[in-house]
């Protein structure tokens, strides 16, 4: 009994002593020496109950309990002091490493495409959804292509010499990206329907200015087949100009005359800048004209072996700049070739 | 083409409309008014006035003291400083309280003498003294001795008329005359034009002499007569007017009628000096090549054979539908006319005015062919406005000759009205077409299915089915046209793998950080020699414009670095230093020049890096771009669609690299691009340092890009680092030392890296220290220390045989 008691006196002693020094502790070192001290296997803990062997069979199951207990009791402590502990040693870590988040992070530079190809490709982007493909074609052009094939033959008035760049009598920087409508229709003979967009780099005899270049982009686009209407030209183009200027566009097709279309027309939009009530920019029309677009002329067609009388087609084509320089109200067209970067870096912010 | 409106209401009453909504609908239906303001704005209170008496200033010599009379009941005390101010003439008498352009009209007191108002010159009426006769700008406005005292003066001389400039399209030089213009605006009002066939008169005098001899057959009809008794003259006051209002500078009577009737009608007309016609005899023939011409405008001129030319027996008087002779030349003793109305052959008279660069309204009209229907109408009005405004009296019958004028008739057009349906993509009944038909005033039939329209002559832009359906839809209005979407089979839209690679291609540099730009494909020799390229060099091979705009840009580019120099130059002028730029575009390589055949172009991918190559920062150093930089660009564009491991560099001999820092770049043996730091002198010519250029060829990438992909099995066992620092000759190039352990290392090498390349200190001079780090795994089994051990060895014992190589002690 005596030493029953006695034992576990000095497990609850022991318990108590450990718990104060537990208080005390500072650090993950002093603690892991403290659970050395007192549950480790020559512990306190560990001392005591090798006592335990001198007590009689009837009081170690008791002992053996509060033992236990008190065993528990340290560990759970312990643990709640690691945790304790490791916290402040994490916090301490964390002051230590705290930086000044307002600084700038470490940046690459940005890039981005130049406003002519990003309105080409968002162009292209919306054609191809409609099933289209894109054509391409030479920009050093025979006469041929550039003028003859499209229903102007040598000595047209529409074919001033004052306007085309020649190489030869024969070959020249191509003034439309039209050949490629010629080229597409030699190629691809009798296959149909043809639907393509043909961007790409024109040349004019055009002193430069605020609005003409002699060198500029062209996007074009030729669809043949039979039945084609005039009605389908203007509602692809309805649907291109709300794609491409917002979904409240409308469009207005204006009689005009292109010696490659018939019927000719030019396509006005709602004026981007003033939504239709009249500005400056539409001088107060409330429209802008953005391209111009007609049925194939049987003459085209026929050149290159199709029959005009069974089939039909519609073509359109548009200058890049006056789009890109009305979509992102740039003031002079040479702005685009002369690549200052401080204009061209603005782009980079630009998410579609 | 300028008219005006009150010219035009002449011909069509639309005198209950406004100008603006003729011109809306008139702009609506494709004849684009792109102007439409008064002749002159602005002026008020302005009166004819007769000055009554002219005397000297008291206190000035220069200035006059002038009385008026403006129809009031005192004149007006004015004075006057121009010169020509003389009693008895007629002028502009801007009163007290008018408003001239940009000028307020007081009483003033101009050196003691007040004055009640000023006498205008053409230039404060606020017109062009440029379009008027010189003696008509030097001083005071003199008018026409008939000019009513007291009428306003807007309303005399129309400065309120409305000037419209019309936009044409060059099919329809229908409307080059006030008679085509007044025919649009009556199909479009459904209107009637008033506007009579003048029928040649025969003389009322005893007749001159005239014989017309065509003998070229460019000259497709020929209308000439005698006008006699002329009295040369200024032209009505009216008529001056009209012509300066649509831009024609009034000459003098006879001048001036023919041009009116040609805006009129839109009839060139001419009138030789009948006095200068040798035989009485007009002689229509091809020039000889190398006759000699004075032209009007006093210019000795070189004929060819491919120019017609109006003659007498003797002489050539004029060139046919370009310009008259100095030697026939209407002048101030000329009392006697032959008027020409004429159709000359289009192409030859548009290349004649282009080889001897002369464009005139005349010129402008024959080019695009004019109606023989009116040939002899023009002559008939012309003559008949001569006597009546310049005393002229007919004395000759008319002469009219050729197959031309022989019952001119129209075209016969057929249209298929399902056609119409069927191109338009809406129903047109055929009732609204046989209106729109009347509204044109084309007489036209139905036959069977078909509509048969009889064009005249005065619309020669409309000749087939599809001109027809283009007018049916004009008049009913675009807007009518519905708008559907096109039927047919779906078809895919995709790009080409080459579309493809470009976008790849531009995508990656943007979003590494690099600009793209676009620049002119013309540039200069100058700018290749620049480039230090000589004329032994490919890119000298270029390809010259016939007729440049500027020596800047006079040939096409067979490289693309001049360009982006010309950029990068210009933003380092506008203090804009870090500059990582490319261009994705075309050089143009001829097969041979001069030229026979197209060019090939060739699409370069092209890049200039100057300046820092980061974005500064506290914690990371920044320094400038180095020929590592740029070559490690150029590989992750070929690692980006994998084919850095095809290409290999050598060192370039381009002439526009630094030698020592630059490299060509093969792949599968062709030369496909090349990287490396400009020349001194390059950078020099373009006031640029330390920057670096690359080029690929997009082609060529092509054949080998990447576009299917099959994924590497991963690897289960750990793979062997092993770092080695060999030393080295100094001028071994690292490329062979790596391709001389590949050779030994085995097959379970999967990598070696360069970290680092250390001369000095602790290594002999001339030699370098090369840390290479091997990485070494197999797919089969754990590589043991012991195999590594003997393959390492077999390394060292290689290098150290091929190259000289030691382990750095």
């Amino acid at each position: 009994m005596i030493w029953g008691d006695s034992v576990k006196e000095r497990l609850l002693k022991l318990q108590m002593q450990a718990l104060a020094a537990l208080e005390e502790v500072q650090g993950l070192e002093e603690l892991e020496a403290w659970r050395v001290g007192y549950l480790g296997k020559k512990g306190e803990l560990s001392s005591v109950l090798r006592a335990m062997g001198t007590l009689d069979a009837t009081e170690r199951p008791l002992v053996g309990q509060i033992a236990n207990d008190v065993r528990i009791n340290l560990e759970q402590a312990h643990k709640k002091q690691k945790e304790a502990l490791q916290m402040v040693a994490l916090q301490k870590r964390e002051a230590q490493e705290k930086i000044d988040i307002t600084l700038p992070g470490r940046m690459q530079w940005l890039g981005a495409a130049h406003p002519l190809h990003k309105v080409i490709r968002r162009i292209e982007d919306i054609f191809l959804g409609f099933g289209f493909t894109i054509a391409e074609g030479p920009e050093v052009e025979l006469d041929y292509y550039n003028f003859e094939a499209l229903n102007l033959p040598k000595d047209h008035p529409a074919r001033d010499m004052q306007d085309t760049f020649y190489i030869t009598e024969e070959i020249l920087m191509r003034t439309h990206t039209s050949p490629v409508q010629a080229r597409t229709l030699q190629a691809r003979y009798p296959e149909l329907p043809i639907r393509i967009i043909v961007p790409g780099r024109v040349y004019r005899r055009d002193d430069d200015d605020a609005t003409h270049s002699h060198a500029f982009m062209q996007i074009e686009g030729l669809v043949v087949d039979r039945g084609v209407r005039m009605s389908d030209l203007k509602g692809m183009l309805l649907e291109f100009a709300r794609e491409m200027f917002g979904q409240n566009q409308e469009i207005r097709l204006r009689p005009s005359f292109f010696p490659f279309t018939e019927p000719s027309a030019e396509l006005d939009i709602l004026c981007i800048y003033c939504g239709g009530s009249g500005c400056r920019t539409c001088k107060h029309t409330g429209f802008i004209e953005i391209l111009g677009c007609g049925m194939v002329h049987p003459n085209v067609l026929e050149m290159q072996g199709y029959d005009a009388r069974e089939l039909s087609g519609f073509a359109f084509g548009m200058g890049v700049e006056r789009i890109a320089m009305l979509m992102y109200r740039v003031e002079d067209i040479r702005q685009f070739y002369q690549n200052d970067v401080r204009l061209l870096e603005q782009f980079s912010t630009l998410a579609r | 083409m300028k008219i005006t409106w009150n010219w035009l209401l002449e011909y069509v009453d639309v005198s209950d409309l406004t100008p603006q909504e003729v011109a809306q609908k008139m702009t609506n239906a494709g004849i684009p008014v792109e102007h439409m303001q008064r002749l002159v704005e602005g002026v008020d209170q302005v009166v004819v006035g007769e000055v009554v008496a002219v005397t000297a200033h008291p206190s000035a010599d220069r200035l006059r003291v002038c009385t008026v009379d403006v129809g009031g009941n005192e004149h007006l005390t004015i004075v006057c400083g121009a010169q020509n101010v003389q009693a008895g003439q007629r002028v502009p008498v801007a009163l007290v309280g008018a408003t001239l352009p940009g000028m307020k009209i007081g009483k003033s007191t101009l050196r003691g003498v007040i004055s009640e108002g000023m006498i205008c010159s053409v230039a404060e009426l606020g017109l062009d003294p440029h379009v008027f006769p010189k003696e008509q700008t030097t001083g005071i406005f003199v008018l026409p001795k008939d000019a009513p005292i007291g009428q306003d003066i807007n309303r005399y001389l129309g400065l309120d008329d409305l000037v419209m400039e019309l936009e044409l399209t060059p099919n329809r030089s229908d409307c080059l005359s006030l008679r085509g213009v007044a025919y649009e605006v009556a199909a479009l009002f459904e209107r009637t034009v008033h506007m009579p066939m003048p029928i040649l008169q025969t003389p009322t005098i005893a007749p001159k002499p005239l014989a017309v001899q065509v003998v070229t057959e460019k000259c497709t009809g020929y209308a000439g007569q005698v006008v006699d008794d002329l009295e040369l003259g200024p032209s009505p006051m009216w008529m001056q007017m009209r012509l300066v209002a649509v831009g024609m500078r009034p000459i003098n009577n006879l001048v001036d009628i023919t041009n009116y009737v040609m805006f009129e009608w839109g009839q060139p007309l001419h009138a030789f000096d009948y006095q200068a016609i040798h035989e009485q005899q007009i002689v229509v023939r091809q020039a000889q090549a190398g006759e000699q011409l004075i032209t009007l405008d006093g210019q000795l001129r070189t004929l060819s054979a491919e120019m017609t030319v109006i003659a007498d027996p003797m002489r050539a008087l004029g060139l046919a539908g370009v310009m008259g002779g100095e030697n026939s030349e209407v002048t101030a003793n000329t009392t006697s006319v032959v008027l020409e109305s004429a159709l000359f052959d289009p192409l030859q008279t548009r290349r004649t005015g282009r080889v001897l660069q002369l464009r005139s309204e005349a010129g402008l009209r024959f080019e695009k062919g004019l109606d023989a229907s009116v040939v002899t109408a023009a002559l008939a009005r012309a003559a008949d406005l001569m006597v009546q405004y310049a005393g002229g009296r007919i004395a000759s019958a008319p002469v009219v000759t050729g197959a031309a004028l022989q019952k001119p008739t129209g075209t016969k057009v057929a249209v298929r009205p399902a056609r119409v349906w069927q191109l338009l993509g809406f129903h047109i009944p055929l009732d609204e077409m046989l209106n729109v038909c009347a509204r044109l005033q084309f007489p036209a039939k139905i036959e069977e299915d078909r509509l048969v329209i009889d064009v005249p002559l005065r619309r020669p832009d409309i000749k087939i089915e599809e001109d027809m359906i283009e007018e049916f839809a004009r008049l009913i209005g675009y807007d009518r046209i519905p708008a559907t979407m096109i039927e047919g089979p779906l078809t895919a839209g995709k790009l080409t793998k080459d579309q493809h690679l470009r976008r790849v291609l531009s995508d990656h540099l943007i979003s590494v950080g690099l600009q793209e730009v676009v620049t002119y494909t013309f540039i200069s020799r100058e700018d290749l020699n620049r480039i230090r390229v000589s004329s032994e060099d490919g890119w000298s091979q270029s390809i010259e414009l016939l007729h440049p705009l500027s020596d800047e840009h006079h040939i096409l580019r067979t490289t693309l670095l001049p360009s982006l120099l010309e950029v990068a130059k210009m933003n380092v002028n506008r203090r804009q230093l870090d500059l990582r730029l490319f261009e994705l575009g075309r050089v143009y390589l001829p097969k041979q020049l001069p030229l026979t055949e197209q060019p090939e172009e060739r699409l370069l991918l092209a890049g200039l890096l100057m300046g820092r190559r980061n974005p500064e920062h506290p914690f990371r150093s920044v320094r400038t771009f180095d020929f590592y930089d740029a070559k490690g660009l150029v590989e992750s564009v070929l690692g980006r669609i994998g084919a850095v491991s095809k290409v290999t560099f050598e060192r370039s001999t381009a002439p526009f690299f630094h030698p020592g820092q630059s490299a060509d770049m093969y792949l599968e043996g062709m030369l496909c691009g090349r990287v490396g730091r400009l020349h001194f002198n390059v950078e020099s010519a373009y006031d640029l340092a330390d920057a670096f250029y690359f080029e690929v060829d997009v082609q060529i990438l092509a054949h080998v890009a990447q576009d299917e992909l099959y994924v590497a099995e991963l690897p289960r066992f750990p793979g062997v680092l092993r770092d080695l620092a060999l030393v080295v000759d100094r001028d071994l190039p690292v490329a062979n030392l790596l391709q001389t352990v590949r050779e030994v290392a085995g097959e379970d090498l999967v990598t070696i890296s360069v970290f680092d390349v250390y001369t000095g200190k602790g290594i002999d001079a001339g030699h370098k220290s090369v840390a290479l780090r091997l990485f070494f795994r197999s797919l089969s089994r754990t590589l043991t220390d012991e195999e590594m051990e003997t393959t390492i060895n077999r390394v060292l014992a290689h290098v150290n045989s091929v190259h000289g190589a030691v382990l750095r002690e």
